[in-house]
């Protein structure tokens, strides 16, 4: 398990980060959004340890963490690089020999990687006579190639088409099954689909955490509901509930001390009724209201 | 470890428990390998190699060459005057030989002459009839005769035929001449070999110059590579900063003293297969000291290469932060080529300057063996002091992506400001 303790960085006069502390729990995907400038590249760069931060702790399993301990990890900063003018399959070998693989299994896993993503033919091309697609490829292989024990990763879909990004996600699926895994990404559809948990970063501070589920049902409780042919404007008489929106035969409702099976039984009560069904707030909506 | 299905556990703690002290090894092999392959280091290299063996080439054409002069006479005289030619000859100009050939009358040996079968003739003219007196000789070429060769023979045969006339009048040649021999004293005997030691000690000089630009300019830029790529966040994520300064220094020192052991052994070839193998005697320990010179002094300045680099912020801030280095190899150039005898003993002395300077006077003549123990402690302290500062600096400014960064900033700068 990977914890950020009262993470806060100061550079000059500014607080990029501020009291920041989460958890990347091994074996759930671990989403960390928030507008450009939150803070994401900083807490990450200092889970990392190429930047130090100015107060707060980062642990491992609840022991402070180490060089030892990071240098198993597996990074992709947001930054992208690697040798332009060096071979795919030799980058790969030389980035899991730094990380102590012998060799031979250096040449494996490599192998094995540049697979996955069929690059295998284009092995001994440098990298940049890629496409900026494979390029990143070739990245996320670089970052998972020395068999990592946690993941964090900044950005790694971006620039990626559905299919590629299909591709990855795969991937870490299988590399990173049991691994704490942390990645920052923009596309909150992606996060939503990909991501067990949650961090939401808001100028340099932790506005919301904890599992999407958790996250999603916060709040009210919000009911769709469709009737067969009658107007659902009545629903503004019945106590206990406050309508959102009416149009035609559709409600939005929001249960305040109604129960839902009362809900249903008072509209079953006035006559057909298609559906009643209950609204999951999308990550999106989540995302603005705790940037407000 | 048992034989457990989960794989990436397994090696998880693999990791962990890893000796990463020789991380160095990887950063140096990548290096090596990197540079092994690259065209402009192979065929730079090329070019020094075939440089120096040309060098070695224009020294023995226009010295220590070897010229055999064939010289047709007639008789007895003509013989002796040619044998004791041939030492006056050697004698004035070094590798000058003179050799008799033997012709029935003048007209054969004018024949030769002009055909070029011989290079001049030594011939007697006779005056007139029953008159000895007038008897004389000359020497006969076919445009020009060699003045070497026409002093030497002149010489050798006014010293027979005096010799002979001598005896004939019974003269005692040795009390006539008593008292007028000259003998020549040398105040540098050495002088002989000084054409050879001049040109060493420069190529010397320029050897180290090219050599140590070179290679130090390759550090700077690789490390400015790899910040202008951003892979050295990966890197700095991966190992130690100081294990990857290490493993670049050690790396391309290792290219730098393969291509000067290289370049140290054609030299020698070169010199052997040209048929200079006794010049060894006089450059050979030069060589061997320049060889140990070039490996501390290149290492002291490696770790300083590296850290030029990592002030730049892009290839083309690099001609600006390698500067002070740029100044640091070209003044003692300039000192090794235009200083006198002081200057050069005291510069020869200090640190790092020392490695062009020492090998420089070695091939120019002895050096006292202290001069040359203070040259090499002065430089390894230097070394271990600068590696050190270098490793500070280098660790402050390499993650100081994007822009130029002065030596002034980077030396106060604090770490995490």
């Amino acid at each position: 398990m990977l914890e950020a303790h009262s993470l806060t960085r100061v550079f000059g006069s500014t607080t990029v980060l501020d009291d920041v502390s989460f958890t990347v729990t091994p074996g759930r995907f671990t989403g960390f959004v928030g507008a450009n400038g939150a803070g994401k590249t900083t807490s990450m760069r200092i889970l990392m340890g190429v930047l130090a931060a100015t107060s707060g702790s980062v642990t491992w399993d609840g022991a402070p963490i180490t060089a030892e301990v990071r240098r198993t990890f597996g990074y992709m900063p947001e930054e992208r690089g690697l040798y332009p003018r060096m071979k795919l399959r030799d980058q790969l070998v030389f980035f899991a020999r730094l990380h102590g693989l012998s060799t031979s299994d250096a040449g494996e896993r490599a192998d094995g990687l540049l697979g996955h993503f069929g690059l295998t033919d284009r092995a001994d091309d440098l990298l940049d006579e890629l496409s900026l697609g494979n390029q990143q490829r070739v990245q996320i292989a670089a970052a998972l190639v020395h068999r990592p024990s946690a993941l964090v990763l900044d950005e790694p879909f971006s620039g990626l088409d559905p299919i590629a990004v299909e591709s990855m996600t795969d991937l870490l699926r299988t590399e990173a099954a049991d691994l704490p895994l942390l990645f920052s990404s923009h596309q909150l559809d992606l996060v939503e689909r990909l991501c067990d948990d949650l961090v939401v970063l808001s100028g340099g501070r932790v506005v919301a955490a904890g599992s999407v589920t958790e996250l999603r049902s916060r709040g009210a409780e919000r009911y769709r509901v469709v009737l067969d042919g009658q107007d659902a404007a009545w629903l503004r008489d019945v106590r206990g509930l406050t309508v959102d929106d009416v149009d035609g035969p559709t409600a939005l409702v929001t249960l305040d001390t109604m129960p839902p099976a009362e809900l249903v039984a008072a509209a079953v009560a006035r006559g057909p009724v298609l559906e009643v069904a209950r609204v999951q707030q999308p990550l999106s909506e989540i995302f603005r209201e705790v940037s407000r | 470890m048992s034989d457990t299905k989960d794989h990436t556990k397994e090696k998880t703690q693999d990791h962990t428990g890893d000796q990463r002290s020789d991380l160095w090894k990887v950063v140096a092999q990548r290096e090596i390998s990197t540079q092994l392959r690259s065209k402009s280091f192979l065929v730079s290299g090329a070019v020094l190699v075939l440089g120096l063996v040309a060098m070695v080439v224009v020294l023995t054409l226009t010295q220590g060459h070897e010229t055999t002069y064939d010289v047709a006479v007639l008789d007895e005289t003509g013989t002796s005057a040619v044998e004791l030619g041939d030492d006056l000859a050697d004698e004035i100009d070094d590798g000058t030989k003179l050799e008799a050939e033997q012709y029935d009358d003048a007209e054969a040996a004018e024949a030769a002459v002009r055909d070029g079968d011989v290079d001049a003739a030594l011939l007697p003219v006779a005056g007139d009839v029953g008159d000895d007196s007038d008897d004389s000789w000359e020497v006969l070429g076919d445009d020009e005769v060699d003045t070497t060769v026409s002093g030497a023979l002149s010489s050798a045969l006014s010293t027979v035929v005096t010799t002979a006339n001598a005896d004939a009048q019974g003269v005692d040649l040795a009390a006539l001449s008593q008292g007028a021999q000259v003998q020549e004293r040398l105040l540098d005997p050495d002088a002989e070999d000084r054409g050879l030691r001049q040109v060493a000690s420069f190529v010397f000089v320029l050897l180290f110059y090219i050599t140590a630009l070179g290679f130090g300019m390759q550090i700077a830029a690789t490390v400015t590579q790899e910040k202008e790529s951003r892979v050295v966040e990966i890197l700095a994520a991966a190992l130690p900063i100081r294990a990857l300064l290490w493993g670049k220094v050690i790396g391309t020192s290792v290219l730098a003293i393969g291509q000067t052991v290289v370049l140290a052994l054609v030299g020698v070839g070169a010199l052997l297969v040209t048929g200079n193998g006794d010049a060894l005697t006089i450059l050979g320990p030069a060589i061997l000291w320049y060889v140990l010179f070039f490996v501390i002094g290149f290492v002291a300045l490696a770790s300083f290469w590296s850290v030029a680099g990592s002030l730049a912020g892009r290839q083309q801030d690099l001609q600006a932060t390698t500067a002070p280095l740029q100044l640091i190899l070209f003044a003692p150039y300039i000192v090794a080529v235009t200083a006198g005898e002081g200057v050069k003993t005291i510069v020869s002395m200090l640190p790092i300057v020392s490695t062009m300077m020492m090998p420089s006077r070695l091939a120019e003549g002895d050096v006292p063996l202290w001069q040359l123990g203070v040259a090499i402690l002065t430089t390894l302290v230097a070394a271990v002091l600068l590696v050190r500062l270098a490793a500070r600096v280098y660790e402050r400014t390499l993650l100081q992506t994007g822009r130029r960064i002065s030596f002034g900033e980077a030396f106060r700068s604090r770490s995490d400001a």
